[in-house]
Order: C-alpha cells, then structure tokens, then sequence
C-alpha cells in the first residue's frame, strides 16, 4: 500500500479507538496488525521490542485504572489493548515502510513542498552524525570539568548550535545539487496512489467502523 | 569556451572595516586547472562560494564587483540553470548528502537537473564506471569512509556535468590514497571532458607540475596574484619546509616511564582497519609528535584514547584500564585538544571561557598573572566580552590552547594545534608548551602536519603508517 495512504489510515484508525471503547474492536485491530507484520518478514529483535517495551505502560494503565479507577476491570483492559493497538497500528506502518519512499510519495501525490520533504529526509539521515555529536559535546565538557546531563541546557545549546551550522552546510550542498525550491523535478521513481490503494484504504476503514458500530463491548 | 573571470570584487562583512576579498581581478582561464592558496582563513572559501553561486544566497550580505562565466553575469544565470555551469564539492565529507544511499544521492541530483527517467541509470553507471565506485553504489552513505563519500560527491558531479568544477579543500581529512586518486580523475576530466577546475587549498601536497595556473590569496593585502613559475615554486619549497624539522629525536629507551599503554589494541571503525599494535607505550613529561597522512586513522587514535570511540584491546592509563576509570575523572586527566576550536567551547564570552577553566581546573598551577601574561603575549588580552564564536580562527585556537594550559591536565593531546595560527603565535605556543612540560609535569602528544618551529619542543617521534605506529628518529 502508498506509504502515504498507510500513515494517513494508521493515524485516522489510532484517532478513533481514543475516543471508542470496544475491547474487542481492540483486540481485533491487534490481531490483524500482528499478522500483517507478521507476513512482512520483520525481524525477531523488532518483533520483541514491540511486545516487550509497550508492557511497561500497559500494565501501568491497567493496574492504576483497575486498583484506583471509577469505570471496573473492563475500562482497564480497554487501556491495556488501546496501547497495544496504537503500537501494532504505528508498527504496520514504520516496520514496513520506508523513510524515503513516504517522502517520495508526500512530494508527489500529497503535494507537500519539495524542500520539506527532502528536509526532512535529509535531517533523518543526520541522525546518526547527530549522537556522534552529542557524544563529543558531552566528553569535550567532561575535559573542561564539567558533566552534562540530557537535561543540561549547554548541552542544547551547544546541539543547536552545530544543528544549525549543519542545516546551513547540508542546505548549501542540495543547492550545489541543483536543488531549487519549489521548481519542477523529474521523478526516476513515481509513486502514484492507485485504485488498489484508494479501494483498500476506505474498505479499511469502513470495516473499522462497522466493527465500532456493532461491537460495544 | 568559459572563462572565469572576477572584475573588481570586494567583499566584507557590514560590522568589519576589514576587507575579506580586496578589489579582486583574475581570469580563471577555461579547461585549466587552477589553484587557489593561501593560509587557512584568509577567504578562500568565501569567493569559492561566491563562483559557484551559493553566495550570496546563504550568506545574506552582497559583494561589490561581478563574476562572469564567459560573457555573462553570474547575476543573470537563472537559479535552475546555474548546476549547469557549476558544481561545488565541499570540505567537509559529512554534510553533503540528502539521501540515504549513494545512487539515491545520484538520482535526486539528476532528478534536480530535470533528466529524463529514462536516462538516468546509463548516467549514474557512468559517473560511478569513471570515479571507480561502482560497488559502492547501493552502499549507506553513512557507513563510507571520508575518502569514499568524496569519490561519491565527485562522481554526483561527474552525473551533473557542469562546466566549472570548484572545489573548498576537498582532501581536507582523506586518505592519501583517495586524495592521489581523486586528484587523477580531476585532472582527466579538465584534460579529457573540458572541464574548468578551480580548487583552493592551503596544503600544497602533490600539486606541483600538475596544477595550469598557482593563484595566492595574499592575508594581508586580501588580494589575488597569479605566481608565475619561479614564485610558485618558492611557495611549493616554503611550504615543503614547514613540513620538515631538523632534528633527530632519541628512540625511548627502557629508563622512561610509560603513562599510557596499549596492548593488544586494535582500531577498526566502519569496518576498515586503522591500526593494529600488539604493544605501545607513550611516555610520562615526555612531548611525542604523531606523524602520517591525512585521513590515516591519527585522530580517530586520539578518540579511543578519550574514549570517544570504541577500540579493541587495551589501554591503560597510569596503572588502571581506562575502562575502569569513571569519565569525569579520565576526561580530566587525560584531555584533548579538539582539532576545532569550537568544539572546545562551553561558554559565550571570552571571559565565561577562561573563568570556566579557572573555576574548574584540578591544580593551580598558573597564576592569575600567568594567565593575563599568556592573553598578552597572544595579543587575546582585552577580548573579554567578545562573543568566542565571533572570534577570527586563529584567535579561536588561541583562546582554546590557553583555556586548556589552565585546565593542566597531567597529559594533553593535542589535534592539530597549531592549525591556523601564524608563526610567531606558533613560537609563543610552543614556549607555553615547554613551560607545561618542565614547570608543570605535563605529558604532551601531539599530531601536527606543521613542523618548522616545533624542534625545541618534541622529545619523541612516532610515525604512523600502514596501520602501524612506530618511533623513528628521523622526522619528515
């Protein structure tokens, strides 16, 4: 499915069980997004840390809801399974998808500025440059007597500034690239929404709320 | 046929009297090859950028005077069309990359040019075929090597085909081998593919007999001259002899103390081995010059010994493995001079900087009038106020080597420290330096490509080549 499409349907599903209370839905939701990654050939590292990580807010949920809440053991379980969905949904999405193919298609079919989406793609392949950089502040810091903590504002200080001189370099290189805001580009790779894609995302999403119409519980 | 050529080009920033670039006129000539020298600072860069129109754009402040590509105005050139005429390759090898891998790189770059689709891979096959990375084609680009990521950046260039290629010394942290090669390939391609070729460069390695035309940007008069040949050899010969020191220094013998051993260690980031070294010792108030190639693995060394990066093997400091000692501690007694000043920096001000260091140093070694004696001596004395990032870089690396004298860890590392600063700065460091050492204890080493001035100071050489680190007694 359009990368595109997907995060739009994730999103749009995750904003209605906020507002719903239907376990079943829930569990339902997690079932088929388990099985899609499930078919998506993710590895057993990523597969683990979306079952282990989300159990430490989940029971925090569910414990505090069933131990001190007014709504009983039901309302819990609904905020047990809503964390997991909300995972499960974001996963089918991140787990499968790539960074620069939601880009390709942002720029090309949701009309997105061009320097927007290779901003932003460009900035997420800084990413590890930035930690390497954070790490050279720190212990350039320690060398001056000074330890700091992720709460330190020089630390921020210090990250912003090199975030900027970096933005101005990486901006002048996409110019020396021949990038132009805003003017016409060809595409070696188009992505277009599809039948297919349109078809699948509004009978998602109408099973979705079928499935909230008939099941309350 | 595009000439290059520069009329009356003045440029200076609006809070400065001082002129970077002072009435500029010269005619970079078409399909030649043409360098740019002069010391680092001096503006180089700036009228680089001004040629490959990303100034003054990204800089905001206007130049006086018109560069022309043939007979037209650099002015006139319309924003889409200008990569037609020129190209830039940068400094630094890290930030010129939006994409991921290295053939999305190339496909934004043709994309950008409006390449049809169709033609897009006999292009990007070619680009690669000629810069010799074709395996490299699919590869992350945060996983190449400095080296590697210039061979991409050219061969982006190559894609591109404009007529003027500029480049901001581009060989800057590469590999011998990568820079040799590189410099090969520009040479085909102003021989071969007409192209125009203007690099600056303040490291006039391996550009004698190849470069058409030597162009020297002046630091005190901010103006540019063509040498002819007899001036440009004086200047290949005189920076020759600031690679060079006449002195031979003793081999360490058995009656030293080592303060920092290796053993078993063994340096290997992204895969590609820098160094291996079964056993090393470096020695206590002992000064020991590292020597090598650019790009050879020398500050990647100083990182694992601050531990910045992680090695294999062991290092230990003082009788206790480094790894066992807590950071703060460490970081404090074995430091590191940052080959960029600014990474040094916490603080806004001058003053912040030094009382920072005053604050925190672990001895006081150096008296307040020490200190107010270095400022002078450096001419960095009344700069109280000033904002350090305002600084010009020689006074950053003076602010910066007297910061860390204050801080008088017991050893010092030192990355380049002399980078950018004049020779008589240079002979008052190394006095400072010396002082450390006697008065002070200090174990110092140091990676330096300057080497004229250093005599009274180094005690030991190590050179560090074929992933090797050896003391030699002969420096060059």
């Amino acid at each position: 499915m359009n990368p595109g499409m997907k995060l739009l349907l994730v999103m749009l599903i995750a904003l209605e069980i906020s507002f719903t209370q239907s376990l079943i839905v829930n569990i339902i939701l997690i079932t088929i997004s388990f099985l899609y990654i499930l078919t998506q050939h993710v590895s057993m590292k990523a597969l683990f840390g979306i079952i282990f990580w989300p159990l430490f807010p989940a029971v925090g949920l569910f414990v505090s809801q069933w131990l001190y809440g007014s709504a009983g053991i039901h309302f819990a379980w609904i905020l047990f399974t809503r964390i997991y969905a909300y995972v499960f949904l974001g996963a089918t999405f991140t787990l499968t998808s790539s960074i620069t193919d939601l880009s390709l298609t942002l720029e090309q079919d949701f009309h997105l500025p061009s320097k927007f989406a290779y901003g932003v793609l460009a900035a997420f392949n800084l990413m590890p440059k930035i930690a390497e950089e954070v790490r050279i502040i720190k212990t350039s810091a320690l060398m001056r007597g000074e330890a700091l903590h992720f709460w330190s504002p020089k630390l921020y200080f210090k990250s912003i500034l090199s975030s900027i001189q970096w933005s101005q370099n990486l901006a002048e290189a996409m110019t020396s690239h021949g990038f132009v805001e805003d003017y016409e580009r060809t595409h070696y790779k188009v992505i277009r929404i599809t039948a297919i894609d349109w078809a699948l995302f509004v009978v998602l999403l109408a099973a979705v709320q079928v499935l909230l119409f008939f099941i309350k519980y | 046929m595009t000439d290059v050529s520069i009329n009356h080009f003045t440029f200076h920033y609006p809070q400065s009297d001082v002129k970077v670039l002072n009435d500029i006129n010269l005619t970079f000539k078409s399909h030649h090859f043409s360098l740019l020298s002069g010391p680092s600072g001096s503006g180089k860069s700036t009228l680089l950028y001004f040629i490959a129109g990303l100034y003054p754009h990204f800089i905001g402040i206007d130049a006086v005077g018109e560069i022309k590509f043939g007979d037209t105005n650099i002015k006139d050139i319309p924003r889409e069309k200008i990569s037609q005429s020129v190209a830039m390759m940068f400094q630094n090898p890290n930030q010129q990359f939006a994409m991921d891998t290295v053939v999305h790189e190339m496909t934004f770059v043709l994309e950008n040019l409006r390449i049809a689709p169709d033609k897009m891979d006999d292009i990007i096959n070619d680009a690669l075929e000629f810069c010799g990375i074709k395996r490299l084609r699919s590869r992350v680009i945060n996983t190449l090597s400095g080296g590697e990521k210039q061979r991409v950046a050219l061969a982006c260039i190559v894609a591109m085909d404009p007529q003027v290629i500029v480049l901001d010394e581009p060989f800057a942290s590469i590999d011998p081998g990568s820079r040799e090669d590189l410099i090969n390939k520009l040479k085909l391609l102003q021989q071969e593919h007409g192209k125009t070729i203007i690099l600056a460069d303040h490291d006039l390695t391996s550009y004698r007999g190849l470069v058409d035309e030597f162009y020297y940007l002046d630091p005190d008069t901010h103006q540019i001259s063509l040498l002819d040949d007899q001036q440009a050899e004086h200047f290949f010969k005189n920076f020759e002899s600031t690679q060079q020191m006449h002195k031979r220094v003793e081999i360490p013998t058995g009656d030293d103390h080592a303060i920092i051993k290796l053993s078993d260690f063994k340096l290997e980031p992204h895969a590609s081995l820098l160094l291996t070294l079964n056993h090393f010792d470096f020695y206590k108030e002992k000064t020991t010059l590292i020597t090598g190639a650019n790009g050879i693995g020398k500050s990647t060394l100083f990182n694992a010994l601050t531990n910045l990066l992680p090695y294999k093997g062991t290092i230990v400091f003082d009788g206790k493995d480094i790894q066992k000692i807590r950071p703060l501690p460490y970081a404090k007694k074995v430091t590191l001079l940052f080959q960029d000043a600014e990474n040094q920096f916490l603080n806004i001000t001058v003053k912040e900087e030094l009382d920072l260091s005053l604050a925190n140093r672990t001895n006081t070694d150096y008296t307040q009038a020490d200190v107010d004696d270095m400022l002078s001596k450096l001419d960095m004395a009344g700069k109280d106020e000033r904002i350090v990032y305002s600084l010009s870089e020689g006074q950053k690396k003076k602010l910066q080597i007297i910061e860390m004298l204050i801080m008088n860890p017991p050893v010092l590392l030192m990355d380049e420290p002399f980078k950018g600063l004049d020779y008589h700065s240079l002979e008052v460091v190394v006095g400072f330096l010396n002082r450390a050492k006697t008065d002070f204890h200090q174990t110092q080493i140091i990676i330096s490509h300057q080497l004229s001035g250093l005599d009274t100071l180094i005690d030991y050489h190590a050179a560090f080549e074929d992933q090797n680190l050896t003391y030699q007694e002969v420096i060059k």
